[in-house]
């Protein structure tokens, strides 16, 4: 019982520091998605590797973010579900699904299934920054650019909802489908060197933002999941040892009622 | 002087969000200097200092990290992955990050990625200590061997 409690102690106190970093790197994203919608936007003809749809059914990459411990409820056997529902449903297509697993438990997990891992981060969610987000987006956007036949890049990650509600769920990445039509409106812009240039920066930053923000969500997700869980570990541990205790006085008063009973007993019957 | 709204952008918080009278940024192109009223426009920021003319007229310089520079009718943002005040800056912290960043650099000499990722954490830590005074030589990352 102590040990539930210890676990939910530390869980609180990480998740605090966790949901911080997550509500911070909000405002940096969303600049920067607006910045690349609006270029987008600009031109009616513009043209980049990461707006186009590709053809279908091929190769994908699927970046899940998982724990690196157990012991949180469900929360990382809810993303490997939806993981492996993905792979799955590309699979039955004749796809061919490529992972890059973040947390030792979606690392073990892949490990022993058959599908090709891009790279494995285990461990590096705590301490996690935007650069470890921009070296992930780097390898990512690298593949992408290099293989024509992965069609989209999509990631499984756990939003926080609110204290005792945690969702995991699937987004996608790459290509950037329906940048264009959010900002429909043209305003024209100098851009330095170009467009173009300025756009192609952008996106490493774009992607290493939502994956840095996808990491500490799904940090801070994992850490209130625990929480709950330890809570709930606790509270029931409680319970059990007040139903035993009770059981066992009961018992026991019964042991010296029996047992008086037989004492006086053997003495009126000595009479 | 007109003063116009700016905002200074990173992942870790949003450092500066207020009025001044001028911002004076590093493109890949060159030194910018933005005014009030200055047409619509978005550039490459390069890691190096950023020079800032407060609503009272005083100056502040800040280290920042790449990104970018945007200007909208609304206001200027400059969205960098790191970004700290010139007197915020640790120099023995960024001198630690300098050795690290050399360290990482020798330890890559094989693996462009790398290499790339050590150079240009070894700018950010030059950048700072440069920007907060405490410069301690070259600017320019070493020569690969």
């Amino acid at each position: 019982m102590q040990i539930t409690k210890a676990m939910e102690l530390v869980a609180s106190s990480k998740f605090r520091k966790a949901k911080d970093r997550a509500e911070a790197v909000r405002p940096f994203f969303e600049q920067t998605y607006k910045l690349m919608a609006e270029i987008a936007a600009e031109d009616p003809y513009f043209n980049s590797q990461f707006v186009h749809k590709r053809t279908e059914n091929e190769a994908m990459i699927l970046v899940v973010i998982a724990g690196d411990r157990g012991l949180a409820g469900g929360f990382n056997s809810n993303v490997l579900k939806i993981a492996q529902a993905k792979i799955d449903e590309l699979k039955a297509k004749g796809g061919n699904p490529v992972v890059m697993p973040i947390g030792q438990k979606a690392v073990d997990y892949f490990e022993h299934r058959e599908v090709k891992i891009l790279k494995a981060y285990d461990h590096v969610a705590e301490h996690a920054n935007i650069y470890l987000g921009i070296q992930m987006a780097e390898e990512i956007l690298d593949a992408y650019k290099r293989h024509t036949s992965i069609q989209n890049v999509e990631i499984v990650f756990t939003n926080y909802v609110s204290p005792i509600s945690q969702v995991a769920q699937s987004m996608q990445v790459i290509p950037l489908t329906n940048l264009a039509g959010n900002h429909p409106r043209k305003c024209a812009v100098e851009y330095e060197p170009s467009p173009e240039a300025v756009f192609d920066k952008l996106v490493p930053q774009y992607v290493a933002g939502l994956l840095y923000g996808a990491i500490v969500e799904s940090f801070a997700s994992e850490q209130a999941a625990r929480r709950t869980a330890m809570e709930n570990a606790t509270d029931n541990a409680t319970e059990m040892i007040e139903n035993l205790s009770l059981q066992y006085n009961r018992a026991r008063q019964g042991a010296i009622t029996q047992e008086l009973t037989e004492i006086v007993g053997g003495a009126n019957a000595l009479e | 002087m007109t003063t116009f709204h700016f905002m200074i952008v990173t992942p870790d918080k949003i450092l500066f969000d207020g009025d001044v009278q001028e911002v004076i940024a590093r493109t890949t192109e060159g030194d910018v200097g933005i005014l009030a009223n200055h047409t619509r426009y978005a550039a490459i920021l390069k890691t190096g200092a950023l020079t800032v003319k407060m609503e009272n007229g005083d100056f502040r310089r800040a280290a920042v990290a790449q990104g970018f520079l945007k200007v909208s009718d609304e206001r200027t943002t400059v969205i960098t992955t790191a970004a700290e005040w010139a007197e915020e800056i640790d120099p023995d912290w960024a001198e630690r990050s300098r050795e690290d960043a050399l360290a990482k650099i020798e330890a890559a000499q094989n693996e462009p990625d790398r290499l790339e990722r050590a150079n240009l954490k070894l700018q950010r830590a030059l950048n700072r200590l440069s920007v907060s005074g405490h410069n301690t030589g070259t600017v320019q990352p070493p020569k690969k061997k």
